[in-house]
């Protein structure tokens, strides 16, 4: 009880006596926690967009005219590729049908076609954007199939901004992290080192080495976990607005972009656990390094 | 507590030899004096005994454990049980008397009634409870010193190690502190004192080891010092 009575009113002076530097601490780690939250439910949402652009990309594979085809055989030989999600058999007659639906009152053209020209084909989905362009290259060199049409640009850009949306995310972590780990660690270092004699003297009297240092540690994970707290609340204050903001302008999107409440609010909390940790670590480490320094015996 | 200095040689970086091969055996309850000059080696000595620092070669045991083996984790509890007025007082400036002595115990866990009452005894015993709110700095040197003292009574040490207590006091307040210093030996805890001062060593005929540029020169029971 005493010496929980001690790291209490310690590390409340710690705060008082370093509150300038504590602000400051506090003001940077909130501010890239907040670009963390921030850059990562950007890219959550990204991701999301993404991942129903790409449940609706489909390849479309033409089989080579040809009565003798066993159509079963090559549907299963196509599932049996590496990357394919489902495949999904289209006969002639259901190809044209469907042509005729989605030509609308211009579909009597057809009929000057004479013959179907369709041939029996299979539309094909994959998991990601990124196995299309493999799964054409295998499809064009089965000598069943005549012909594969897929877009193309609309997969290289998908894949493309893919890559781009999780490397930012991951570099805006490290960086979150690396700089928040810094003013931390550069906080707690100058609480350390204006009270070194204090503490040197601590050590001499018979304080423990978690006693001296259980107070420099909880003040270095209040203030990352207070920074990642002031990051929620603006992670809070500005998603939200956001959202709405695309909701009226760009409706279609309403039904992918992460709207629920409840997991905001998850992430808030997982953001200021996240800040508690990162602080620990750091504190932790100064502390015991500056620790040793002062009390190893000469 | 006896304390055990067996070959026991101390070189500072790069090649300062403060202290060269010392035997030394202090029993349980003895009063001694360690004098010498300025440089002679004293504070050497008493920092090996609280673990400030580690030989170079030799054996210092306290209790009958060899220091140089004490595990990092266990001396902090070791210190618990030594006593320790330094020349230049450590006291922590920013907290008050009362506080600087009740730290001691607080790191201890020691419930907080019995912090009150252990702090009130040994501040009273040294005089000072009437400024037991005051900061260090407020303090004269000989009250410094007293609050020293305090603070190394406060866990009831078996080994009490003082540091020149006396080296910036006139002759009177010296004389409380040695008066006070007595008592705690009469009490049978160990006492090692450092010290210069003549007429101290001279008016209690107490055991003496004299250093001399590192070196043990005289270790008399009863003796005096004539600088």
């Amino acid at each position: 009880m005493t010496a929980i009575r001690y790291v209490i009113r310690d590390t409340l002076r710690l705060i008082v006596h370093h509150w300038v530097l504590g602000l400051l601490t506090l003001i940077t780690a909130g501010v890239m926690l907040w670009v963390l939250g921030i850059t990562t439910l950007l890219s959550l949402n990204l991701e999301n967009l993404l991942s129903r652009l790409e449940s609706e990309l489909a390849v479309q594979a033409y089989l080579v005219k040809d009565n003798t085809l066993d159509v079963e055989a090559v549907a299963r030989k196509i599932q049996a590729l590496e990357y394919v999600y489902t495949v999904k058999t289209f006969s002639p007659a259901d190809s044209l049908a469907k042509l005729q639906v989605k030509m609308g009152s211009q579909s009597r053209a057809l009929q000057m076609l004479g013959d179907n020209p369709i041939p029996w084909n299979f539309e094909i989905h994959v998991n990601n954007a990124e196995d299309v362009e493999p799964l054409v290259e295998a499809l064009k060199a089965m000598p069943e199939v005549d012909d594969v049409v897929y877009a193309g640009l609309v997969v290289k850009r998908i894949s493309a901004l893919s890559r781009v949306s999780s490397r930012v995310a991951w570099i805006m972590f490290i960086l979150a992290v690396i700089i928040t780990a810094l003013v931390v660690y550069n906080t707690i270092h100058i609480s350390l080192y204006s009270r070194r004699e204090e503490i040197g003297i601590m050590y001499l009297v018979g304080a423990t080495r978690a006693y001296i240092a259980t107070p420099f540690i909880l003040h270095g994970t209040m203030l990352a976990f207070f920074g990642a707290v002031i990051a929620g609340a603006g992670i809070i204050g500005a998603y939200f607005p956001g959202i709405e903001l695309i909701r009226e302008n760009l409706p279609l999107l309403s039904n992918i972009l992460l709207t629920d409440h409840m997991v905001i609010w998850r992430f808030c909390g997982l953001l200021a656990g996240f800040g508690a940790t990162l602080g620990w670590v750091c504190s932790y480490l100064v502390v015991s390094r500056f620790i040793n320094s002062i009390t190893r015996p000469e | 507590m006896n304390i055990n200095f067996s070959g026991v040689s101390k070189i500072f970086e790069p090649d300062i030899a403060a202290l060269i091969d010392i035997n030394i055996n202090i029993e349980q309850g003895e009063f001694v004096y360690i004098v010498g000059q300025t440089g002679s080696g004293k504070s050497t000595l008493l920092r090996l005994i609280t673990r400030e620092i580690l030989p170079s070669r030799g054996i210092v045991a306290v209790g009958g454990t060899d220091l140089m083996k004490m595990r990092k984790a266990d001396v902090p509890y070791y210190r618990r049980d030594v006593g320790l007025v330094a020349q230049d007082f450590k006291l922590i400036p920013t907290l008050t008397v009362y506080e600087n002595i009740a730290f001691v115990m607080e790191a201890m866990s020691v419930p907080g009634r019995l912090v009150a009452e252990r702090a009130k005894d040994v501040i009273t015993q040294v005089g000072l409870w009437r400024r037991r709110s005051m900061r260090p700095a407020q303090l004269s040197g000989g009250e410094q010193q007293r609050v020293a003292i305090a603070r190394a009574l406060a866990n009831s040490p078996s080994l009490f190690i003082a540091d020149e207590p006396t080296g910036n006091l006139d002759f009177h307040t010296a004389a409380e502190v040695m008066k006070i210093l007595f008592s705690i030996n009469a009490a049978g805890v160990t006492v090692v004192m450092s010290t210069h001062n003549q007429a101290i060593v001279n008016a209690s005929r107490q055991r003496v080891i004299e250093l001399e540029g590192g070196h043990l020169v005289r270790d008399e029971r009863g003796g005096s010092y004539t600088g």
